[in-house]
């Protein structure tokens, strides 16, 4: 599903090189839950970013579904992004002003084989799973941090995405609160045989993955089942 | 760019604006409208002074088309059959004479020079609404001998110094007073003041009328006129009687009201759209300069925001238009507010007009003005409006998420 191959990230702040993304090949298979784990500046999110076409590397390739995204024009990266992935950020980054059902439902109303009448039910649907539906017309401002980061889940994968991206999504909730999270992309995982690639400095929630890729320095260190 | 994203980027800019600072947007919104009302308020209120000296010179002064003496010529001769040549022509109200003569007044010490015009009263009345202004006693009879009226100007006022007089009158002249009126030609009589008259227009309020056979009796001459003013009837354009007039026959100067105003006040009514111009360039770039400023800060305030939008799939065309949308949303709600504010401060102006001596200014506005100028406010607004959203919306994801 997803395979890298010689992926680079090199910053210059000044005239230092910064090798966020040191030479990484991973491949990642359908249906997997795969966590990226590391210290701090290991080059994590800059992974999952490259993977998940929000930065581009400096070198190497990446394929997804056989699709070399490099070679994507800005415009198609888009609309990939908006039919094969979803995003799950640390900060929910929910729109304030629309409400839990326009915010789930808005990456669903862009597309072009979505009809209304679908993605309203499909938001209902994904908001009752995650048990939101009573809150579905609330602002964000009126829901717990626990319940944003729901929300913000039910909007990554409204579209039934191929691969599904966590960017520390328990960076900023309570053991109480994550555990209900990763609990829903376990679920998730093995209902909807969806494939979740998250990023986590934690190391209880290696309990949740199917695989762990551990970076250091920028570079692959193992993958362990 | 379909239906579907446009509908997505209204719907993302309405709840915006709904949701978001209500008292921002109001904010927003008022600018628009003041500088809506601005950039009509001003040039209006310009052009409203030129549209009214315009109309007090016609009205009092020169009519539709003024006709005077061919060059080298003090007089208009032949005035019986001028008079009838003109009046029998169609599109014609009424021509009528005026002939004027210098002259020196005295009334109980005072002194002053001044024009001395004479007219046909009943005449008169068809090109001229002087004889619905009198203040005070009655407008001339065509039979009248030994009378005149006078405007408020040189009749004055007993409780104003001469020294502090705006201009030099008879220093408070009264309907039934006699003045002494010494002609240049050497003639002098004594006259009894029929009546007082006041128009508001300085120049008007400044002359005295006799009747035509009272100053016939003072030059000794007839049929002869110093000028001639021809009322057209409504439905005929000046320059087509004009040029009725020229191919009839009439051999003296004839000029239309806007050829005499464009000579004599054709550089003031210049100014005062030039100073409009200006009015309305410098609100434009206010507008401008505001629009973008907001635009630009709600923009940055929201470069995470952005970021996150394109992360999960949106456009960022959709993005630019949801910002434009705003906009747009923004100038539309400001103009009608400023029509409002325009359409008040217009009826104020109606009933409480700026007087001077020199004008009385009522804004003078015209659908096209509102039209055009909301129109040019409202390009300008969306144009200053996208650059800033079309700027942030074209940055890297990963920059504008770092916000």
């Amino acid at each position: 599903m997803i395979r890298t191959q010689g992926l680079r990230k090199i910053y210059r702040m000044g005239n230092v090189e910064v090798k966020a993304l040191d030479g990484v090949d991973i491949q990642i298979g359908k249906g997997e839950f795969v966590g990226i784990m590391g210290p701090s500046g290991s080059g994590k999110s800059t992974l999952l970013h490259m993977l998940g076409l929000l930065d581009t590397p400096t070198s190497g390739k990446i394929f997804i579904d056989g699709t070399e995204v490099e070679k994507l024009t800005d415009y198609e990266k888009t609309m990939f992004r908006l039919y094969k992935l979803g995003y799950v950020f640390q900060d929910y980054a929910l729109v304030p002003e629309l409400t839990v059902m326009e915010n789930v439902a808005l990456p669903a109303m862009l597309r072009a084989d979505r009809t209304e009448q679908q993605y309203k039910a499909a938001t209902v649907d994904i908001l009752s799973r995650i048990g939101l539906c009573d809150r579905r017309t609330h602002l964000q401002g009126e829901l717990s941090g626990g319940q944003q980061q729901r929300v913000a889940v039910a909007r990554a994968i409204v579209n039934k995405p191929d691969i599904l991206f966590a960017d520390e999504p328990c960076a900023n909730l309570d053991t109480e609160n994550s555990r209900m999270v990763l609990n829903l992309f376990k679920e998730i995982n093995r209902e909807m045989q969806q494939t979740i690639v998250m990023v986590s400095h934690e190391e209880w929630h290696r309990e949740y993955f199917d695989r762990v890729i551990r970076l250091r320095d920028g570079k692959i260190v193992n993958g362990e089942k | 760019m379909g239906k579907k994203e446009l509908k997505v980027a209204f719907f993302l800019a309405w709840r915006s604006l709904v949701r978001g600072n209500r008292s921002s947007l109001f904010l927003n919104v008022l600018i628009i409208s003041m500088v809506f009302t601005n950039m009509i308020f001003f040039p209006a209120l310009m052009n409203g002074i030129g549209v009214d000296i315009t109309k007090r010179v016609v009205d009092y002064q020169i009519s539709n088309i003024l006709i005077e003496p061919k060059k080298g010529n003090d007089y208009i001769t032949d005035l019986g059959a001028t008079l009838g040549l003109i009046n029998g022509l169609p599109g014609i109200e009424r021509a009528t004479p005026h002939y004027t003569l210098g002259a020196t007044l005295k009334f109980r010490g005072r002194v002053l020079g001044s024009t001395i015009s004479a007219i046909q009263p009943r005449e008169e009345k068809y090109v001229s609404p002087l004889s619905t202004k009198m203040i005070a006693g009655s407008y001339l009879g065509d039979t009248d001998e030994g009378e005149v009226i006078l405007g408020t100007g040189v009749a004055g006022s007993p409780n104003v110094l001469e020294a502090d007089e705006y201009s030099p009158s008879l220093g408070g002249v009264r309907v039934g007073n006699a003045i002494t009126i010494e002609y240049v030609n050497g003639f002098k009589k004594e006259y009894r003041v029929k009546g007082i008259f006041s128009t508001g227009v300085f120049e008007l309020d400044n002359q005295i009328f006799t009747t035509w056979g009272d100053m016939e009796g003072v030059t000794g001459a007839k049929d002869r006129a110093s000028y001639i003013t021809v009322k057209v009837k409504p439905g005929y354009s000046d320059q087509a009687v004009k040029t009725q007039l020229l191919q009839y026959g009439v051999m003296e100067k004839v000029q239309t009201s806007l050829d005499v105003l464009d000579k004599s006040l054709g550089q003031n009514l210049a100014s005062f759209s030039i100073i409009g111009f200006i009015s309305l360039i410098v609100s434009l770039v206010i507008a401008v300069v505001v629009l973008f400023i907001v635009i630009m800060i709600k923009t940055l305030n929201n470069r995470r925001q952005i970021g996150i939008l394109k992360a999960i799939g949106v456009d960022r065309t959709v993005i630019m238009n949801s910002y434009g949308f705003q906009v747009i949303i923004i100038s539309i709600a400001g103009i009608l507010m400023g029509f409002v504010f325009t359409g008040l401060l217009v009826l104020y102006m109606t009933y409480y007009p700026m007087v001077t001596p020199q004008f009385s200014a009522t804004p003078y506005v015209t659908f096209t003005d509102l039209a055009v100028n909301g129109l040019i406010l409202f390009i300008a607004s969306v144009i200053a409006g996208y650059l800033p959203a079309w700027k942030v919306a074209r940055e890297n994801i990963q920059d504008v998420m770092r916000g």
